[in-house]
């Protein structure tokens, strides 16, 4: 992968060229437009390995953009594991990589992901108990192999304590793009009283009155009907009559090997890259999805001179190559399978965001391959005060795939649980999906499911094992640091 | 897998004191043994818990069982040919009150007795062994055992792989909706997947087994009472022993293997009742308190949390063996929050009673029949720490 950035362009005229700031990222010098994300800075500084997968040490970089794959993960100004992708540059900030020697651009942990088949998940089961006088120290050295970042000891950072507030509307809408805003809109023209929670602050604009907004809040889970939310003043328990999930839905990272390279990104990301970051994150973009998809995509390289060296259908893409980045892609033409030479891969393929619904314990099944939420033709799902609406009722998106899924690919990336594993499961008796959760770490890790839920159910389809029944969800939706959560007085 | 029609023994509950029994049962000759769980094994508290196996404790007669437990755990990845992770850890009473740091000199001088490995820390030995606390709350001082902690599921699959080459049959997925009896002895356990009719019945159903006891007509003066945890995203090695904070409503925490960090605290008005739900007041209780007590954990990530339940008793100790009123009805229960540590060796001990009819001498303190019918679960007391604190003699 070979990024670089742009010059501006007429489209991004409203957004002034920020001035250059100089931050530093295990010790390199890096310069780059004030305010600009963390982990775009490091791409456009063509430094795009920001982290290693926790077992196998796989090379992570810049993938949702949105802090949920938690691939960009590094140390922030002496915090452990921040989403470099939610973290503006500023002048002298100071980031490091997490589990990775020397470096992590070259990790000698990494060699760990080419012997991944004699790693499994269980592999601990029943080794390391001879000779016994050893049993402790075998852990000792499993311990010294764990861990990401560094517990901040002796310098915290100081605590910002939230007020708790509670509040009581009729409807709750949660997620503020489009399908969010028409959902409260609508309520709200109706007399209720409404309230819409909306992460990314400004961005959700409801026309009507009666319609509070707590912007920049992040719901973070379904409490006994209650539904919890943070932004950076409160601690909010939100009461609500019905609740609307429009949450929207998440890039379906391709089953196939290599999906986890650095610069394999999904459509939209591309697009936000070039035409409001002015960075073209490679020359020779592969795309991969439904052509029409992929319109926006092809727009935004071709606006900028690079044409894509190829588009392909989900179905035909059959590996990604490349180490610390993409080089390569082999898919199938014709009936046949070839190589072909791409330094980004950009897939459209998208999947409905479940996290309200599963938290909620509403019923999910498939339609094409693909895990939507169970809905009447109101909308409800099984869970009677709760609705979806928009993308995150999976309506719209392509079905997966046929299952020709290579037993190497990863069905989990933060535990990097590989689908093979998943099925070896089935076939010891371990086929309860609690149990294969539990066995192989898969759905644990800090996306909490959000990016391997797809492939986890396709692999455990096809061993055999009815795939609605998935494991509990648990709160919180997302991540969220230890200290934001204390509860203070108002101030 | 189809529900036999008949077994020598059932036991209800695939969690670690109803697999822990099946496995000394099996070992000692007796054949057709069904184990029921009404969720996959390990659903209960078993699959919940953060398994600290602990042989410190502040009386006598119980860390002289705990050390026979502890001592089980330490053999069973040999005895089973499965790692359950058994690994040292360390294990720390944080105290903050000069009172509480006089009266472990005591505790600890038993311990030494015991020959368990404990030490009173200073509040400088105790920054120095668990920096982690540097900012926080001033110390008073501490108890450093070299107490272990385990993988709850480990030990789970452990016993699962060891019962698969025992021919004991496994149901998940059972629910017991009926006991059949007569005046005197059990007949029968009807399922919603059919009738197993058997003369010798072991509840082991953990937060259910109150309900199971009623469907037997048992009176028992257990209740559960939900507990939660919360995990973080895991960091690299710092925090050198699992950590308590003495009451159980100040909680505690600890590092695991991989790094994570659990931690829960008890709410002292938790009511009782079957409740495995996280709740949002769980977080900021928790964020509250091991925040103040150790700065360092602001900048912890929580990636997700759980409920599981603690199956109280008025004495926190668990009811194991036979029950005087229902010939044939074994109960292994009430475990109050310690059942991971005592249940693989107080099952060995209830094998042994029900193979020989009578009970060991270590058995004793456990035994059901110590309460009566007209035992209320009401007096039970939440805070188990507050007899010890009063001075109140234990059991």
């Amino acid at each position: 992968m070979a990024a670089r950035r742009l010059a501006g362009s007429p489209e991004a005229a409203d957004v002034a060229r920020p001035p250059v700031v100089t931050f530093r990222f295990d010790g390199r010098e890096i310069r780059a437009p004030h305010g600009e994300p963390l982990a775009v800075a490091l791409l456009a500084a063509d430094h795009p390995v920001i982290s290693r997968s926790f077992r196998f040490h796989r090379p992570r970089a810049l993938m949702c953009s949105t802090g949920q794959c938690g691939w960009c993960e590094c140390e922030v100004d002496g915090r452990p594991s921040v989403r470099s992708c939610q973290v503006p540059v500023r002048q002298g900030l100071v980031a490091r990589s997490e589990h990775a020697w020397p470096s992590v651009g070259r990790d000698m942990f990494g060699l760990l992901d080419l012997g991944s088949r004699w790693i499994p998940p269980t592999f601990y089961h029943h080794r390391f108990l001879r000779p016994a006088a050893l049993r402790k120290r075998y852990l000792d050295v499993l311990r010294a192999f764990g861990g990401r970042g560094r517990l901040p000891i002796g310098r915290p950072l100081r605590a910002h304590p939230r007020v708790e507030r509670a509040l009581e509307v009729e409807v709750l809408v949660v997620g503020g793009g489009r399908a969010g805003v028409v959902a409260a809109d609508e309520a709200a023209a109706g007399g209720a009283r409404v309230a819409l929670v909306e992460s990314v602050a400004g961005r959700a604009r409801p026309t009507r009155d009666g319609v509070q907004v707590l912007d920049g809040a992040t719901a973070l889970g379904w409490y006994d009907g209650e539904v919890s939310a943070i932004d950076g003043a409160a601690l909010w328990s939100i009461k609500a009559g019905e609740v609307v999930a429009a949450t929207g839905s998440y890039e379906r990272v391709p089953s196939v090997r290599g999906a986890d390279r650095p610069g394999v990104m999904g459509a939209r990301r591309a697009v936000d890259l070039i035409e409001r970051l002015r960075v073209l994150p490679g020359e020779r973009p592969l795309l991969v999805g439904d052509e029409a998809d992929l319109a926006p995509v092809r727009r935004a390289f071709e606006s900028v001179g690079v044409a894509p060296v190829r588009s392909v259908s989900t179905a035909d893409l059959r590996r990604i190559l490349g180490r610390r980045g993409v080089n390569g892609a082999i898919i199938t033409v014709g009936g046949r399978a070839q190589r072909e030479s791409a330094d980004f891969v950009a897939f459209s393929d998208r999947t409905p965001n479940l996290d309200l619904v599963l938290a909620a314990g509403a019923a999910v099944t498939t339609r094409g391959g693909v895990v939507v939420p169970a809905l009447d033709e109101a909308g409800r799902t099984s869970v009677p005060r709760l609705r979806v609406v928009g993308s995150a009722t999976g309506a719209a998106v392509p079905a997966a795939p046929p299952a020709h899924v290579h037993g190497r690919t990863l069905a989990c990336f933060c535990e990097d649980v590989h689908v093979d594993e998943i099925t070896a499961q089935v076939r010891a008796g371990y086929g309860d999906p609690e149990l294969v959760k539990r066995r192989t770490g898969a759905l644990t890790g800090p996306c909490q499911g959000k990016y391997c839920l797809q492939a986890f159910t396709c692999a455990l389809a096809a061993a055999g094992v009815a795939t609605t029944d998935l494991p509990s969800a648990r709160p919180p939706l997302r991540p969220v640091r230890l200290g934001d959560l204390v509860p203070g007085d108002e101030s | 897998m189809s529900l036999p029609s008949s077994a020598d023994v059932v036991i209800i509950g695939a969690g670690v004191g109803g697999l822990g029994a099946a496995r000394e049962l099996a070992a000692r000759g007796i054949g057709r043994i069904v184990v029921l769980d009404r969720g996959y094994p390990g659903s209960g508290a078993t699959g919940r818990n953060v398994a600290r196996i602990r042989r410190m404790q502040l009386t006598e007669e119980l860390s002289r069982v705990a050390m026979a437990c502890q001592a089980k755990y330490e053999r069973m990845g040999g005895e089973l040919r499965s790692n359950v992770l058994f690994y040292r850890l360390g294990y720390a009473w944080i105290l903050y009150d000069p009172d509480e740091v006089e009266r472990m000199r005591g505790i600890v001088a038993m311990h030494a007795r015991l020959g368990i490995r404990s030490a009173l820390l200073s509040p400088d030995e105790t920054l120095r062994h668990l920096p982690v606390f540097e900012g926080g709350d001033p110390v008073a001082g501490s108890v450093l055992s070299d107490d272990a902690i385990v993988h709850h599921d480990a030990v789970v699959w452990a016993h699962l792989d060891h019962l698969a080459s025992r021919d004991v049959s496994i149901h998940p997925h059972t629910t017991v909706t009926a006991i059949e009896r007569d005046a005197s002895r059990v007949r029968a356990v009807i399922t919603d997947r059919g009738r197993i009719e058997t003369r010798v019945v072991l509840n082991a159903a953990g937060g259910w087994s109150g309900d199971i006891n009623r469907l037997a007509g048992v009176r028992s003066p257990n209740l559960p009472h939900r507990r939660e945890v919360l995990v973080t995203a895991p960091l690299r090695r710092s925090i050198e022993a699992a950590v308590t904070f003495y009451r159980p409503s100040e909680g505690w925490f600890n590092q695991t293997l991989r790094g994570e960090i659990v931690m829960g605290a008890v709410d002292p008005d938790e009511p009782a009742g079957v409740d495995q739900r996280s709740s949002w007041s769980f977080l900021q209780r928790t964020a509250a308190l091991m925040t103040r007590k150790a700065p360092a954990l602001r900048d912890v990530t929580v990636i997700r949390q759980w409920a599981g339940m603690y199956d109280i008793t008025p004495d926190h100790l668990p009811l194991v063996g036979p029950t005087a009123r229902l010939e044939g009805w074994w109960q292994a229960l009430g475990w109050s929050g310690r059942g991971m540590m005592l249940a693989p060796y107080l099952t060995e001990l209830l094998a042994d009673h029900l193979v020989r009819g009578t009970a060991p001498d270590m058995l004793r303190p456990f035994l059901p029949d110590r309460f009566t019918a007209t035992d209320e679960a009401a007096t039970l007391e939440t805070d188990y720490y507050a007899r010890y604190v009063s001075g109140a003699p234990s059991r």
